[in-house]
């Protein structure tokens, strides 16, 4: 998703639904935490970051992303222990095989920012974490025997120093809402249950703080990520 | 231009190595193999986006996956590249734009409209020889540099990323990443190795005639077409490449070749060119083709459908004449006699409608519109 | 995507976009067709959309549903497009081919690929239509979908279904209520 798209949707639900945020829920209905010791696939992150140049115009900045992988990686990595799951990792082979399954997995986890955090719900979700990939999941079980696999999405925008100073005037304008002008982050993480296809479990990131281009920072945006994971007791 | 001096002022004896000076067939050898620049730099901020690009690409629906075929098109690449070959990987992509481009990890892009416009192994050989040139000058970097302070820099990076990026509607020709400097280089190099992989270099210069005489259909003469989005082709660039080609003795085409491997894609590419809904191009385009290649009725087909569906008035006699043409030559698809039956059903000619509709589904009995046809049969006997 | 922001922040300014529950049972959709559904579905409702209605089981990413009532001779497909962008407009003198080539047409403006898979006689509405099934590979995350739809032309106007969801596992879970929605359509003549 780009950031500007995602930067628009935060803004809708900013607009229309004051109470959107105060009634999301992360739990799809009956799942409550990950069993104790429970084997969960990591699926590679699909990681982009994009300087804001002075005029505006989003680019990729190809070193960030390489480092912010790698920053975001070795959080993940550091946390999964204290998470109290088996990490099982894909090979690089089997990482493409996923692929089908992972850009499914992108289309649904839009449905579910757009239809579920987001203003437009669906009367027929009633409110609830609702979405399941069904059988389309069974490739990775198949592969790695885990129970679960754990996806996520990271798009992080920067704004180069001229533009920190442009984006002065504008807040005032747009009313405070320059947090989304400056750059922002955003992000979701899910966990999806091999057996069953379902999403057990959905975290979604929109915010204007946190930078993964240094190590501390990107463990803090995965923390923030991962909060509300529904750790196993 | 700077830099060109300064590699000329450092080096002594070597102004025929340096691109531009005295520009002649003996004085030119190709760089040395190119290593993986530095993580941090320009140069590997570019690479490691490519490289990502490329696995993308890989994994996209949108390439075409037919090894043996992609394995042809590799080796000609491979043989204009020389001792560069190793670093150049092909990647065919399904899309019916003129393109090609070659990004500097080696990755080479060739979309399938490119295969379809040229007719011939040494016109394709010019097009990728362009690329290689581009890549062996290291052009695609004085471009960032150029572009770096401005949003052009995004555009540079689309022009190598994921098939449709540069065929969207609304890029102009203006964005073109390759300064016109850099574009003559690569002219002169593609020559040179099209010549030294022994291909006729007077194919090149026909290249660009041709997508001139397609482009200069449309009302706006082709100035906000994806197909110039990389290779815009100036009238004095072509008589440049005339006159270049001339220096150049002997060379063949493959002709022959080329055609028997085309030959099974060839239904599915012009599906996709009559669908692009650009009629006069395609019908110029075709023209040319059906021309050029008359033994094979695929192109007045294709040509035939074009005129049915744009079905101005005097259209549906026209694309009669091309079916009817087409079916007196062996191996013509089976859409020929479908075309046929569909204009004779509308003009109220229940008779030759049903032969020519039988005729199909009898050439075509697994064809996804058959059942549809099967009807128009069953209401044409009453 | 940049249209769908600039939808999105439109409909943010002017009052929300809203999602309708279209239950089950009768279902009257313009002036001339009924639908009868068995369970409910979500009508998504974006201002400035339209011609056809958008619904969705999963949400707008994942699969959707257009509802074609009525549409006109001369009348685009879909919502008025800026200059310049090429315009797909009923007429109803179109063969079914011609039909199947308007969809196809609107769905691959952005780069996607289409493939029609099947075409076949079909009743639809009590009249005399069309079925067809496709194949579109989504340029903007390459997912491939599979569709069908359901068409017929009465009295000059424009009446079809049409309902696409990911290959994967999607249009297999809703595609037989979709058939039966097609079943239940009644067109008045």
């Amino acid at each position: 998703m780009k950031p500007i798209l995602a930067a628009g949707l935060a803004l809708l639900a900013l607009v229309c639904s004051a109470s959107a945020f105060a009634q999301s829920k992360n739990l799809a209905p009956g799942f409550q935490s990950l069993p104790k010791g429970a084997k969960v696939a990591i699926m590679p992150t699909d990681i982009e970051l994009f300087v804001i140049s002075a005029g505006g115009v989003v680019e990729p900045k190809a070193d960030w992303t390489e480092a912010a992988s790698k920053h975001f990686k070795d959080a993940l990595n550091r946390k999964e222990q204290a998470l109290g799951f088996t990490p099982i990792e894909l090979s690089a082979k089997q990482a493409e095989e996923a692929d089908d399954i992972n850009a499914l997995h992108g289309a649904i986890s839009r449905a579910i920012a757009m239809h579920h955090f987001g203003p437009l719900k669906l009367p027929t979700k009633d409110g609830k974490l609702d979405w399941s990939m069904g059988d389309s999941v069974q490739p990775i079980k198949q592969a790695t025997g885990a129970d679960y696999a754990l996806f996520s999405f990271v798009r992080d925008s920067y704004a180069s120093g001229e533009r920190k100073a442009a984006m002065v005037a504008i807040a005032i304008l747009t009313l405070g809402r320059a947090a989304l002008a400056l750059g922002s982050q955003s992000g979701y993480a899910s966990l999806v249950d091999l057996n069953t296809g379902r999403v057990v479990w959905f975290n979604q990131l929109q915010r204007a703080t946190g930078d993964l281009r240094e190590p501390e920072s990107a463990a803090e945006t995965l923390d923030a990520l991962l909060s509300e994971f529904p750790l196993a007791k | 231009m700077n830099r060109r001096r300064f590699l000329a002022a450092s080096c002594g004896g070597c102004a025929g190595l340096v691109p531009g000076f005295g520009f002649g067939q003996s004085d030119w050898s190709a760089p040395a193999r190119f290593a993986r620049p530095e993580a941090a730099s320009d140069e590997g901020g570019l690479w490691a986006m490519m490289d990502r690009e490329e696995s993308r690409l890989r994994r996209s629906p949108f390439t075409l996956r037919d090894a043996q075929f992609t394995a042809y098109i590799q080796d000609i690449a491979c043989r204009l590249g020389g001792e560069h070959c190793p670093d150049i990987r092909v990647h065919v992509m399904r899309t019916p734009f003129f393109n090609a481009s070659m990004a500097p990890n080696g990755m080479m892009q060739v979309w399938t409209g490119l295969l379809l416009r040229v007719e011939n192994e040494a016109q394709l050989a010019a097009v990728l020889g362009h690329e290689i040139g581009h890549y062996m000058g290291r052009h695609s970097l004085d471009s960032l540099r150029e572009a770096r302070s401005r949003s052009a820099a995004a555009q540079v990076m689309g022009l190598f990323g994921l098939v449709g990026l540069v065929g969207q509607l609304g890029i102009a020709a203006s964005m073109m990443s390759y300064s016109r400097e850099n574009e003559r280089e690569a002219d002169r190099i593609g020559l040179l190795l099209m010549h030294k992989a022994g291909y006729a270099t007077d194919e090149a210069a026909k290249v660009w005639r041709d997508l001139q005489l397609e482009l200069k259909e449309r009302p706006d003469g082709g100035a906000r077409n994806p197909l110039f989005a990389t290779h815009p082709a100036p009238e004095d660039r072509q008589q440049e490449l005339a006159t270049l080609a001339a220096t150049f003795q002997g060379g063949g085409t493959n002709a022959a070749e080329w055609q028997k491997r085309v030959q099974p894609f060839l239904r599915d590419w012009l599906v996709e060119e009559v669908k692009r809904g650009q009629h006069e191009e395609t019908i110029a385009l075709l023209t040319r083709l059906a021309r050029d290649i008359p033994s094979r009725p695929e192109y007045l087909v294709a040509r035939g459908e074009t005129y049915r569906l744009r079905g101005a008035r005097e259209d549906l006699d026209k694309a009669i004449a091309d079916y009817t043409m087409a079916v007196a030559v062996e191996g013509v698809p089976a859409e020929a006699y479908r075309g046929l039956g569909m204009i004779q059903r509308l003009r109220d000619q229940p008779a030759e409608a049903r032969t020519n509709l039988l005729r199909y589904l009898e050439l075509a009995p697994q064809a996804p519109d058959a059942a549809m046809i099967k009807s128009y049969v069953e209401e044409l006997k009453s | 995507m940049r249209n769908l922001l600039i939808v999105v922040i439109l409909a943010a300014l002017s009052g929300c976009a809203t999602v309708n529950k279209m239950e089950s049972g009768s279902q009257n959709i313009g002036e001339r067709m009924t639908l009868t559904l068995d369970g409910a579905w979500n009508h998504v409702a974006l201002p400035g959309q339209g011609p056809a209605q958008t619904w969705t089981m999963e949400g707008l990413p994942v699969d959707v549903l257009l509802v074609y009532s009525g549409l006109k001779d001369g009348q685009a497909i879909h919502r008025a497009t800026s200059s310049g962008q090429k315009s797909f407009n009923f007429r109803a003198s179109m063969q079914p081919d011609e039909i199947v080539g308007l969809f196809e047409g609107f769905l691959t403006r952005d780069g996607s690929q289409f493939q029609m898979t099947k075409l076949e006689p079909a009743n639809f509405g009590g009249e005399k239509g069309f079925r067809f099934e496709y194949a579109l590979t989504r340029k903007v995350d390459g997912v491939t979908l599979s569709g069908m739809g359901y068409s017929t032309v009465s009295r000059g106007e424009l009446f079809a279904l049409v309902y696409q969801a990911p290959r994967l596992t999607f249009f297999s879970r809703h595609k037989e209520r979709v058939e039966q929605i097609a079943r239940s359509a009644q067109v008045k003549t």
